[in-house]
């Protein structure tokens, strides 16, 4: 007989017809292809279901063995039958996935019973359905629309057919009621779920600790959604600013914490909740100082409510790299005259593929989604694309505006649509419809000139990206059918840890 | 009849187990000796749980000791080179190989073949078993002994999983050694299963035979004066001495011996520690040890200012585990992997409770009274470490009576006659009905794959079911490896090697076991 879950060709020519003609026809469905490792063979090919009867003829063998032993001396059953009296009880039983017991099966008995129990196929693969897929597909062509936009934005730019002060006022303009919206999504989760706090924490709200300490014990969740938040707050401001905001916010909570009872709201924090005691070292840090931030807004909520606070962040933010790229402009400008055209042309090209490719166009939740937010990888390729061309370009204020329209893009943008995406869905199919649309009648200009090739190309651009994530979700279900995961007791276990101490 | 057994044995640095195991046992048939051949041995460099190498040299002494002669062929080292002889007549050829890096050999497939088939011959073997599955070397002297018409043997002692691109470029490393390998031996069921999927091997060419202790070196401290002899004369008679009764106050010891890596679940350790310690008073720690993930533990002792209650030993050479162990009541091991787990069973064997991860082979390992599963998770481990002090203190297990036995669990002996099992049904002293399975009735049929032809027409068929490139590949390296040996014949011939004399061999042992 062949081994069952042998595909060698030598195996095949007589394992095949025996396995197509017993497979069930569930069997048939979970392997499609029999060429391929299929661990169940080993349960239903008819070379096992010989061995899932053994025992019982085992036994028989086993014991004209055991009336002849002289002859078979080296057989193991033999020898172990001699080794140890109570497998002589043992041996009625059945054999045992264990090896401290000396059973009396030979060493490579394989019991059809418990051979690979344990093994499960594709366990977490959950079905793509064609309408949700599209629908997920529309974040990867929202960012394309967006980089493509930006790309016509260049190209009239250097043409000379677009002034670029215009392009930076309606990108100005769209950031401006895109912060408005957020800003006003933010606060309203923001208070919902510090009402739901203070409901779960008995409303005291006395002193900020104790309520702090309660929104810790209170429920996972809570400080789940509120880290998530707090944090996206705080990844505007870094995303705007670098790392300004940050320094600021841990200096002005230091400085509160001093004036306040520091020792008492630190230990207070740390023995409920076990954050690093650094404030300042890498993301977890960040966390920590807009905590203690979030404390003392609540604290000092009646000299300037912290929505305004956090508004006029935000606003200093802004404020401040527009100024630094304002500076920095004839410097950009420069920067890389000295590089022929071409290079530029290939460069820019590479960086925003990669942009493209390393894009994190992820929802923002689950695990990562903080440490992610948003893949810096994607966000510095883009900015470096936007650098490059902005040498191509002739004054410093056409530098200026490129090098603010690409930070609103390629920064500020993602934040917003991961956002919208969020909250309202009619609003991403919107937004999306939009971009589509606009980045068809931009590539139409760009080539052509001319409304009628912007509405031509508005069309195409259409039916085309219609076409694409409709092919490529049909083509990802049919390529769901070759997903072949294997994972047993084999496996590294993943670990669950409850606190992190990093 | 007397055997020939094979010990193989792995280089292995401080590194994984798993990736360097070679064992080569060779047996000549017509003079009725079984030779074996290891690889990669390197006695010397025994590192804390080096299961490998030990694996090697326990087996080997053994097989010598039932008669067979026993080689091991392996890298030769810095400082050690040419022959060697161990205790018992075991002969090392540490073989000169073009080192990468740290004892890595490069794969030159086919460059080892002249000299290994020059000490094949001369050493007369009939039986080449590698160890370990990541060594090129164990793979290429397989490929190699089945082009002189040998019989090959291959333990694997390591779990790999099917999903990341070193684990798919592992498997094809590995059906490409176990195409043609004529059985297969596991340390433990989860890891044939493993081995068997790997592989694509049937799952009769595959057979589980444990790992052991020298439990002698594995005694609880109270052991320690029963080897006194006029004790171990009165010891029968005696009633076995009585348990050490621990009192509700009195301090619990855990130890932790594994190398700080991250697959050695060092991080559940590291999450588990302080809440030990919080809700059970009295308890110490003690780590042995070292690895990346070192770092971490200190930072989190001196953060939870626990460091008179853990001791951190460091790296232990493995003749000081016993030394650490039975400083201790409990044994933690929260392995995220483990194929076979011999580190719980030498702290069994010292009369440790087991605190254990319930991962790969782990729960076939030891009897649910020895210890306590727990779920790769921290709260579990916490619970099952406080379960298993609640149930030292209420003095309800025996630990007095572990060593005894795994004792009678597992030994090297035992897993030598198991071993010469296999090289016997390989070399056809026991029937194929006999050894893999005789099912009267059910047409069984000896001519079928699991004897394993030595036509290259076969071989090639076997090796082109890797894939559909890597059949090609494997296809072409057997034609090659097949025509170097063709040129070997005739350009070295056998007649001009000379044979190397066996060491005297003591009379074998293997008629007094067999008649006790």
């Amino acid at each position: 007989m062949t081994s069952p879950s042998n595909p060698l060709p030598s195996s095949s020519p007589a394992g095949a017809p025996n396995r197509d003609g017993s497979k069930s026809p569930e069997h048939e469905r979970l392997l499609p292809d029999p060429d391929r490792l299929a661990p169940e063979d080993a349960y239903f090919a008819p070379a096992l279901s010989r061995v899932r009867s053994a025992p019982t003829n085992y036994e028989e063998s086993l014991r004209s063995l055991n009336g002849d032993n002289a002859s078979h001396i080296g057989s193991a059953a033999a020898l172990r039958k001699k080794l140890g009296a109570p497998r002589r009880r043992k041996r009625k039983g059945a054999w045992k996935k264990l090896l401290w017991v000396k059973q009396s099966y030979p060493d490579n008995y394989t019991d059809t019973e418990t051979f690979l129990d344990h093994l499960q196929r594709n366990p977490r693969v959950r079905p793509y359905d064609f309408w949700p897929l599209v629908a997920d597909s529309t974040v990867i062509v929202q960012h394309v629309c967006s980089v493509v936009i930006f790309v016509c934005c260049f190209v009239g730019i250097v043409q000379d057919r677009v002034s670029p002060v215009s392009i930076v006022c309606w990108g100005s303009v769209g950031t401006a009621v895109g912060w408005i919206l957020w800003d006003n999504w933010i606060w309203k989760e923001h208070e919902e779920s510090q009402k739901e706090v203070d409901r779960t924490a008995g409303a005291d709200d006395g002193s900020s600790s104790t309520s702090f300490a309660s929104v810790a014990e209170a429920s996972a969740n809570d400080i789940h959604n509120d880290d998530t938040k707090i944090n996206a707050i705080h990844g505007l401001g870094l995303s705007m600013s670098g790392n300004e905001p940050k320094e600021q916010l841990a200096r002005r909570s230091a400085d509160f914490s001093d004036t306040l009872d520091t020792d008492g709201l630190q230990t207070e924090q740390h023995a409920s909740f076990p954050v690093p005691s650094n404030p300042l070292t890498g993301s977890t840090g960040s966390t920590d100082t807009t905590m203690l931030h979030d404390t003392y807004d609540t604290f000092r909520g009646s000299m300037l409510s912290p929505r305004n606070r956090q508004r006029l962040t935000t606003v200093k933010s802004a404020l401040l790299i527009y100024l630094s790229l304002l500076g920095l402009s004839p410097i950009l400008k420069s920067l890389t005259k000295s590089t022929a055209s071409d290079s530029i042309w290939a460069m820019s090209c590479w960086l925003l593929i990669m942009n493209i490719f390393s894009f994190d166009y992820g929802s923002g939740e689950g695990a990562g989604a903080t440490t992610k937010f948003p893949a810096s990888l994607s966000t510095n390729a883009a900015v470096m694309a936007s650098t490059v061309l902005a040498s191509r370009l002739p004054s410093t204020t056409h530098v200026f505006s490129l090098m603010l329209f690409s930070m609103e893009v390629f920064g500020l943008f993602p934040i917003f649509r991961r956002q919208l995406r969020q909250k309202s869905w009619t609003g991403h199919v919107v937004l999306t419809l939009t971009l589509v649309i606009v980045a068809g009648g931009a590539v139409g200009v760009t080539l052509s000139g001319g409304w009628a090739a912007a509405i031509i190309g508005s069309v195409l651009g259409s039916i085309l990206t219609a076409f694409v994530m409709g092919g490529c979700s049909w083509w990802l279900i049919s390529l769901q059918k070759y997903k072949n995961v294997v994972i047993g007791p084999w496996d590294p276990a993943r670990p669950i840890i409850r606190r992190h101490w990093n | 009849m007397p055997y020939n057994i094979a010990s193989v044995l792995p280089l292995h640095k401080s590194r994984s187990l798993a990736n360097k195991l070679l064992v080569w046992s060779v047996t000549s048939s017509f003079l009725n000796q079984v030779r074996c051949l290891v690889f990669e041995f390197h006695l010397t460099k025994l590192t804390l749980l080096g299961g490998i190498e030990s694996h090697i040299y326990q087996l080997s002494s053994k097989l010598i000791d039932r008669g067979h002669k026993v080689i091991v062929i392996t890298h030769a080292y810095k400082g050690r080179t040419g022959v060697r002889y161990l205790t018992n007549g075991l002969k090392i050829y540490h073989v000169p190989f073009f080192v990468i890096y740290r004892e890595t050999t490069f794969p030159t497939v086919f460059s080892f073949f002249p000299i290994f088939r020059n000490i094949v011959i001369r050493e007369n073997i009939d039986i080449v078993h590698g160890h370990a599955s990541l060594s090129s070397f164990c793979g290429e002297a397989i490929l190699h002994a089945r082009t002189m018409g040998l019989r090959t043997v291959f333990t694997d002692h390591s779990l790999f999983g099917f999903a990341d691109a070193a684990s798919i470029l592992t498997n094809k490393l590995l059906k490409f050694t176990l195409s043609d390998v004529d059985h297969a031996i596991c340390v433990s069921h989860t890891c044939k299963e493993n081995t068997v999927l790997r592989a694509s091997l049937d799952p009769l060419m595959v057979s589980v035979i444990p790992n052991a202790v020298v439990a002698e070196n594995f005694c609880p401290l109270s052991h320690t004066t029963t080897r006194a002899p006029d004790q171990a004369l009165s010891s029968p008679t005696d009633p076995p001495m009585s348990p050490r009764i621990i009192g509700p106050d009195d301090p619990i010891t855990i130890v932790v011996i594994s190398r700080l890596f991250y697959n050695k679940g060092t991080d559940l350790l590291i999450a588990s520690i302080p809440r030990i310690l919080a809700s059970n008073p009295n308890t110490r720690f003690i780590i042995a040890g070292s690895g990346p993930k070192a770092i971490d533990l200190e930072q989190m002792l001196e953060r939870n200012v626990l460091q008179d209650k853990v001791e951190l030993l460091g790296s232990v050479r493995h003749e000081e585990v016993r030394d650490v162990m039975v400083r201790g009541d409990i044994y933690l091991h929260p392995s995220l992997t483990e194929a076979f787990g011999t580190v719980i069973v030498e702290a069994a064997s010292c009369g440790l409770y087991v605190v254990c991860t319930r991962v790969g082979g782990i729960p076939e390992v030891l009897p649910q009274h020895m210890t306590t599963f727990a779920k790769p998770e921290e709260d579990d481990i916490v619970l099952a470490t406080s379960k298993a002090i609640a149930a030292l203190r209420s003095n309800k297990v025996r630990t007095d009576r572990f060593h005894d036995q795994v004792k009678m669990m597992y030994s090297w002996r035992d897993v030598a006659a198991r071993t010469e099992r296999v090289y016997e049904g390989i070399i056809g002293d026991i029937s194929p009905e006999e050894f893999y399975g005789y099912y009267p009735g059910q047409g069984w049929d000896a001519s079928g794959d699991r004897v394993r032809s030595f036509a290259l027409v076969d071989r090639l068929k076997r090796y082109y079911g890797c894939g559909v490139w890597a059949g090609k590949l494997f296809c072409l390296c057997v034609v090659i490896d097949f025509l170097i040996y063709v040129f070997l014949e005739m350009w070295f011939p056998r007649a001009n090697i000379d044979i190397a004399r066996s060491w005297p061999r003591k009379p074998p042992a293997r008629k007094s076991l067999d008649n006790q």
